[in-house]
């Protein structure tokens, strides 16, 4: 009996030994947020590296969720090589050794706008969140962030981002503060407070949302009337037949990162594929199918591609706000922490 | 060992491994993670060591200056340098910048440190943040759990209230209960009948009946709450009956509120309370109330001194499940409710993946099991029967 249940045991154990050295052998994977994007990606990129170099790519599907991300280094299962994450995830990963230090040597540094290079990470693409709303129930709508914030001119319910990121800096635009003073304002116990009290003045209008899916249904289905939401999605829902307009004067940005994971059995030929994937060539081919906003100088500069996309992020930065990820590193608990008090008052 | 104990223990090690593997090392882990503070020391390894000896009075000597130039300046800490100007941010706001200041500045200042660095830095010559690093070189920390607490430890290492304007976590521990109550309440209140209704059908009949609990039970929570979002939004489909029939004169608020969470969470969460107790009352046989009955009872006295007290355990074990089980809800609440309906999960949620501090995590969950218990406890006490809920 105890022998029969021993052998069992046996077994078992070495049956779960050889599925897990089975797992080793595994194609290059690339992980990002999914949607549209991706699929463009898959085609224009993933692809394209498999067939320039002849290493298979596999793609994945996540949600920013960084614990993922620090179990896999943390329990040396290292499943993702190169991945797509937020500006102060990059920053704060890197800190704590989840993404490996870009080689430099491999990657040409010259080929990013400025800014778009960073100890840990290259540039992916921009991003960025601005008012719209349905011109079919609006034919006028807030052109500015204090339009937006004007209940006055523009009675109605308002849509933003759950959470104190870009809703404050928005509060703090409307209260005519300047482009160049809202982190500064912002940094300070006052600067919070005044933004709380713009905010106040349309509190009881705000729909809070969670995903980027959110503003686009709840301005489609009527539940409000001008929303904060990703440009990439409302230029899409437009070009699939929706009629929204989207203002540029009131539009934050920031842009993802490809980062390797530390760990990652691959991170040579992740290296390799995350510089092919933001050279010239293979964005070119990924603009022509998907409104990207890539941070490669050549592509994000050339006359004609901004021609054709017109929703470029990173050519509206004069318009826009650029999300400062350092300050968000340092305030984002305390300005979390504010924003939660005030929304349960 | 004789064969049969090796047997014995060979025959409950399976379960014995889940226990252990699935339950009392996670809770052990959190608990470690919950109050353990390396972060400085191992940043700050000299600065900490110089620090143990200062008495805390106005400002460290030199040794202690140049210790930190020293930590900071070094190259091993180039990793643990981030964690730990995140982990004395969290404690006071503003000391990253100082940190990143300092790391820039550092090597281009020359002895006496205790002159240059608060020329460099005008911070440091405030004694403040040497406490500050000073309190935060032992290795436990109660930091997490009393801010989880809304409890803040001064750089003096005194305990203070979190300011009104920050202070959080009791008003959200409070609503998440508040809400899980009257979710169990409600749900109690609505399973009782269903499942005495269930009880009295023919077998054919009841399989039927249970179906219709069963089926949604086994759709995804996300497909059902989705489904309430759907129906309650604005210009949904109940919206619209209530003002096509003339009941509202406009679409009333009804998604993004309290309500709707209510709604959700009752309807993911019936099954739970209905099945424990139409097991109970199905072993009921009809003789104790015709024997109730027989003895002069009139139906309400049958009801509230014999049916009630014997299907208690099934109500007892059905309100312990929902309650457990919404004090975790996060999918619903965060779909449906609005920013003032948010619960204990959703914070746990904020600071797994956005803040990356998992020394709150641990803090809340925590929290939230020693409160969930210590509920169930004293419920079992409050009410009679409870005690043999297991049994049911």
């Amino acid at each position: 009996m105890t022998m029969r249940i021993l052998s069992v045991l046996t077994a078992t154990a070495a049956k779960a030994v050889a599925m897990a050295s089975a797992s080793m052998a595994r194609d290059l994977t690339i992980v990002g947020f999914g949607g549209g994007y991706q699929d463009s990606a898959r085609e224009a990129l993933f692809k394209g590296y498999q067939e320039a170099t002849g290493t298979p790519v596999a793609d994945d599907v996540y949600n920013g969720e960084m614990a993922k991300i620090y179990g896999m280094v943390q329990t040396g299962n290292v499943t993702y090589d190169a991945i797509m994450v937020e500006a102060p995830e990059l920053v704060r990963g890197c800190e704590d050794g989840i993404f490996a230090k870009i080689d430099y040597s491999v990657i040409n540094r010259d080929k990013f706008i400025e800014g778009a290079t960073s100890e840990c990470g290259i540039g992916g693409t921009g991003w960025g969140a601005a008012v719209f709303y349905d011109t079919v129930r609006h034919p006028e709508g807030p052109k500015t962030v204090a339009d937006f914030f004007d209940v006055e001119k523009f009675p109605g319910k308002r849509s933003m981002r759950t959470g104190p990121k870009m809703t404050l800096e928005a509060a703090l635009l409307a209260d005519g503060v300047a482009k160049e003073d809202v982190y500064k304002v912002l940094a300070t116990d006052e600067g919070v407070a005044r933004a709380f009290v713009k905010l106040d003045t349309i509190k009881d209008q705000i729909v809070w949302w969670k995903s980027g899916a959110q503003p686009l249904q709840l301005v489609g289905s009527g539940e409000v009337d001008y929303a904060f939401g990703y440009t990439g999605r409302v230029i899409k829902a437009n070009s699939e037949g929706s009629k929204y307009q989207l203002d540029w004067d009131t539009l934050f940005y920031s842009i993802d990162y490809w980062a390797v994971v530390e760990g990652s059995p691959m991170k040579d030929e992740a290296m390799k594929l995350i510089n092919w994937i933001t050279d010239e060539g293979p964005l070119r081919k990924q603009a022509a199918i998907w409104p990207i906003s890539p941070a490669n100088k050549a592509v994000n500069e050339d006359p004609e591609i901004q021609k054709a996309n017109p929703g470029m992020v990173l050519n509206h930065s004069a318009e826009g706000l650029f999300i400062n990820t350092e300050f968000w590193i340092e305030h984002g608990d305390e300005l979390e922490a504010k924003f939660t008090a005030w929304a349960a008052q | 060992m004789s064969p049969k104990t090796r047997t014995s223990w060979l025959l409950i090690a399976p379960l014995l491994l889940l226990v252990v593997a699935g339950f009392i090392l996670p809770i052990g882990y959190t608990m470690i993670k919950a109050v353990e503070n390396p972060e400085v020391t191992a940043a700050l390894p000299r600065t900490a060591m110089v620090l143990d000896q200062w008495d805390g009075k106005d400002l460290p000597p030199e040794a202690a200056f140049r210790a930190l130039v020293e930590d900071i300046a070094g190259e091993s800490n180039g990793m643990t340098f981030g964690a730990m100007t995140r982990r004395l941010n969290f404690e006071l706001n503003g000391t990253r910048t100082i940190l990143l200041q300092t790391r820039r500045k550092a090597a281009s200042l020359e002895a006496p440190y205790s002159a240059s660095l608060p020329a460099a830095i005008p911070e440091w010559g405030n004694p403040e943040l040497w406490k500050l690093i000073k309190t935060n070189s032992s290795p436990v920390t109660a930091s997490y759990l009393l801010r989880a607490l809304d409890i803040e430890v001064s750089p003096e290492g005194t305990l203070e209230r979190v300011p009104a304007d920050r202070a959080i976590f009791i008003d959200l521990f409070t609503r998440t209960f508040w809400i899980s109550i009257w979710v169990t309440l409600i749900c109690a209140v609505l399973a009782y009948p269903t499942a005495y209704y269930i009880s009295t059908l023919s077998d054919r009949a009841a399989s039927y009946a249970m179906l219709l609990v069963l089926v949604p039970f086994w759709t995804s929570i996300l497909v059902r709450t989705t489904a309430w979002f759907i129906l309650l939004q604005t210009e949904g489909p109940i919206n619209n009956a209530l003002v096509g029939v003339g009941i509202l004169q406009e679409p009333a608020q009804l998604i993004f509120t309290r309500f709707a969470v209510y709604v959700a969470m009752v309807h993911v969460l019936l099954p739970f309370q209905i099945l424990p107790l139409y097991s109970v009352m199905k072993r009921q046989g009809p003789q104790y109330l015709r024997a109730a009955a027989s003895l002069g009872a009139p139906p309400w006295r049958q009801f509230l001194s014999v049916y009630l007290p014997l299907t208690f355990p099934g109500v007892a074990a059905g309100a312990a499940m929902v309650f457990m089980l919404s004090v975790g809800f996060y999918v619903t609440p965060a779909l449906v409710g609005g920013l003032q309906d948010q619960m204990v999960s959703y914070y746990i949620a904020f600071f797994t993946n956005q803040s990356i501090n998992f020394g709150m995590v641990a803090a809340l969950s925590l929290l939230l099991l020693a409160m969930t218990g210590t509920i169930i406890v004293i419920a079992r006490r409050l009410i009679p029967n409870a005690g043999n809920s297991i049994q049911a």
